[in-house]
């Protein structure tokens, strides 16, 4: 019993799933930011790509991304989650079992992208392009996660629950609603799948998790995380409880209804990007009101930069979070947005936030977490002084270059001279311009490895310096809060559930309101422009398309802005991709847009091109892709595919679906017979270069309006 | 262009509705954080992670 008679209790806290955590996030890490660097170095040299179709950038591309969010980010996530919790709850996690369960079912999903995305099995949905087996696996491992942090929120001994623990909670929940939304697709195969939501539809939900992935999983819990570590790493509270609370729920508010700021310019209704629009300049507010409440946590404690160097990565991760999410809502007014989306300005932005936000908050939670756990002291303060200059010079570089290429590129493309024409009609002088900043990016990329490396052997170190018998110790905790309770105080924040309910209303309002309009499909399609489908060669081309990941170079969406419809043709219209499972409008232009790419060149054009592009564009950084020309196209299970697609409202006739690849096999014939009359090799029918040629020959040839 | 786009879109009530919910929850969260005698509970709130024995 202590002097106010509560009852003392010994727990022991489970450090041992944090370890295994920590870990995992730095293997995972060295994973993510490998494949970054190799990325990087593609765009800049294209023979990186080594002709393998594996590594080639259309796949490697997702697995960075895949890698740095949900291994890198996500394993950081959990590992300080499993930490801050146990402590702010005064109780250990709920069961050992469900976190273990945890742990290697979430290593095994990431083993399985790992895997399977080089394989090409993707849906080629922005961080979502997990197929449909593992896209269950993660529900069930998010469950299981969810039952094991509610249960211990039900057990503790702190009535209060914290604001970092109103993070998580918005975090676990929110994820979990837009993971299963944005996943619900029918399966083909074992390994494919077509998701139930088509062009627009597809459009915004793609990017209503897209951009709430950002927002639920790379930064509230990555707050919850900052309103944690830093105070304890300062001793000393929180700049203000008050400003926490509102900009939490602000935060949590306002964010989800943020997503359609992706889509700016395109055929999405127009009141719908203008609500993105608003909702992503509004976000300003809480955004900035979670920085200033980091950063002025310190304010008294600046001193202590210089005695816990660790404190620097906090620093720099709040100011690289300010940083970020002023520049979120400047490109998202639509006249920024003009200039930017497409290009490497949004690639900068990003990495801004991955690196410089969640990665040096993550290291600067490892740094402190590390010689807490191992129960000793941190090998060398200097060796993390030094990975943070490093760190920090490799991000300014990394987010300059990528400034300063994407407005370049961006101005370009919009320039139009006095006589009416582009300034820069082909789309390659607009390439070669940037690539020497493609190179200072893998520098700064490079750089930022460095510094990690120095960190693992820092760490490695650290942990070799531990005492070698690692004892569990337990703690003496009381129960408090619960007296206050009787009172009347604080009853929403000593609610778990009611909480949890809250907060899940809170998302649910932007996300509803956002998205069931556009469930109703056909009140924005104009019945005189409805388009064709595609035939079944054409689908399978498209699967191909997708396998090969060719989204993260090319869109398929002419925005209505006068340089873009000279370059390319007239503006992208909502009825184009109606049956476009998933949509294509893509993110980033690395290549021109393809939408209007149908008939302007001769089939030779397309296979020498996708055989060796610099045969026909000579400065070209397009990877090869010779495999194309030797794999085969598997035709039998078009008839499968179509009948998915009919089943989800395809106008395909019956007869197509039942003989579909006798007609895609009679289509191939006369695209592989017009390649060879051209000079082509022999027998390419039943080749993938032949489906793909038919799909890209199709690309805006489709309305029966033309 | 804004017009041709809004025509479509007749589903007014829930965008009320949703700016509604939104004002009333923030102006709700404004009360209670800033209600009469809420600075010795924040003091507590904010002393909870230093507090961890830790």
């Amino acid at each position: 019993m202590n002097t106010s008679g509560n009852l003392i209790e010994k727990i022991y806290y489970d450090d041992d799933i944090v370890k295994k955590f920590v870990l995992a996030t730095m293997i995972w890490a060295g994973a993510a930011f490998l494949f970054g660097l190799i990325a990087a170095l593609q765009l800049a040299y294209w023979p990186m790509n080594a002709n393998l179709e594996w590594i080639t950038f259309g796949r490697l591309r997702p697995l960075h991304t895949n890698a740095a969010i949900f291994a890198f980010a996500g394993n950081a996530i959990f590992a300080g989650i499993y930490h801050s919790s146990q402590r702010l709850l005064k109780t250990r996690m709920f069961s050992n079992l469900l976190s273990k369960m945890h742990f290697w079912g979430w290593q095994l999903i990431i083993l399985s992208a790992a895997i399977t995305l080089p394989l090409g099995y993707s849906q080629s949905k922005e961080y979502a392009e997990l197929e449909w087996p593992i896209d269950i696996a993660i529900t069930v491992v998010w469950v299981i996660f969810a039952i094991n942090f509610f249960m211990t929120i039900r057990q503790r001994r702190e009535k209060h629950m914290y604001v970092a623990i109103w993070f998580y909670i918005s975090t676990i929940i929110t994820v979990a609603v837009l993971h299963i939304v944005n996943s619900i697709e029918i399966p083909v195969t074992f390994l494919q799948s077509y998701p139930v939501y088509a062009g627009i539809q597809d459009a915004l939900v793609q990017w209503w998790y897209g951009h709430n992935a950002v927002a639920f999983f790379l930064t509230t819990p990555f707050l919850g995380l900052m309103y944690y570590y830093v105070p304890k790493a300062a001793n000393r509270p929180v700049y203000s409880y008050r400003l926490s609370i509102i900009h939490f729920w602000a935060l949590v508010f306002i964010y989800i209804w943020a997503g359609p700021h992706h889509l700016l310019y395109t055929s999405l209704p127009e009141w719908a990007q203008t609500l993105g629009m608003i909702f992503s300049i509004m976000l300003w507010a809480p955004s900035w009101g979670g920085m200033i409440n980091g950063l002025l946590t310190l304010k008294g404690s600046w001193h202590l930069l210089k005695t816990e160097p660790l404190i620097k990565f906090f620093v720099a991760a709040l100011t690289f979070y300010g940083m970020s999410t002023f520049e979120g809502p400047l490109l998202s007014i639509k006249s920024i947005s003009a200039v930017g989306h497409y290009t490497d300005w949004i690639v900068g932005h990003v990495h801004s936030g991955a690196l410089g936000w969640n990665g040096f908050l993550t290291f600067g939670m490892i740094y402190y977490l590390v010689p807490r756990l191992w129960r000793t002291e941190l090998y060398s303060k200097k060796l993390l002084e030094n990975h943070f200059w490093i760190g920090l010079t490799g991000v300014l570089l990394y987010y300059t270059s990528m400034v300063v290429a994407g407005i370049t590129q961006g101005l370009m493309w919009l320039a139009v001279g006095e006589d009416g024409t582009l300034v820069y009609p082909d789309f390659i002088e607009t390439v070669v311009r940037i690539v020497p900043l493609y190179w200072v990016r893998a520098l700064g990329g490079f750089l930022f490895i460095v510094g990690f490396v120095m960190m693992c052997y820092n760490i490695y170190k650290t942990i070799k310096l531990a005492p070698k018998e690692q004892h569990d110790a337990y703690i003496e905790v009381s129960r408090s809060g619960y007296d206050e309770l009787t009172k009347g105080h604080r009853k929403l924040e000593g609610m778990g559930a009611v909480f949890s309910v809250l907060a899940f209303l809170a998302i649910a309002v932007g996300s509803v309101i956002e998205i069931y309009p556009t469930l109703s499909l056909h009140r924005y399609v104009n019945p005189n422009n409805i388009v064709d489908p595609y035939s079944p060669l054409e689908l399978a081309g498209r699967d191909i398309y997708i396998k090969e990941g060719c989204y993260v170079c090319h869109s398929q969406q002419i925005r209505p802005i006068a340089s873009e419809v000279m370059r390319y043709g007239a503006a992208s219209t909502v009825e184009e991709s109606m049956y476009d499972r998933p949509f294509q409008w893509g993110s980033k232009r690395t290549g021109p847009d393809l939408s209007r790419l149908g008939k302007k060149y001769p089939n030779l054009w397309h296979y020498s091109h996708m055989l060796d592009p610099r045969a026909v564009t000579p400065k070209s950084i397009m990877p090869n892709y010779p495999w194309l020309a030797e794999k085969k196209t598997d035709f039998l299970v078009l008839r499968k595919k179509l009948s998915v697609m009919k089943q989800l409202d395809v106008p395909y006739a019956d007869d197509v679906v039942a003989n579909a690849d006798i007609y895609a096999q009679k289509q191939a014939k006369e695209i592989a017979a017009d390649l060879e009359s051209n000079g082509a090799p022999k027998g390419l029918e039943d080749k993938e270069i032949v489906a793909l040629i038919a799909y890209l020959q199709s690309l805006g040839q489709k309305g029966k309006v033309q | 262009m804004k017009s041709e786009g809004l025509k479509y879109f007749t589903d007014t009530h829930l965008t009320a509705m949703g700016l509604l919910i939104f004002f009333l929850f923030f102006v709700g969260v404004m009360i209670w954080v800033y209600r009469k005698n809420s600075t010795e509970i924040y003091a507590h709130m904010e002393q909870i992670p230093l507090k961890d024995g830790e």
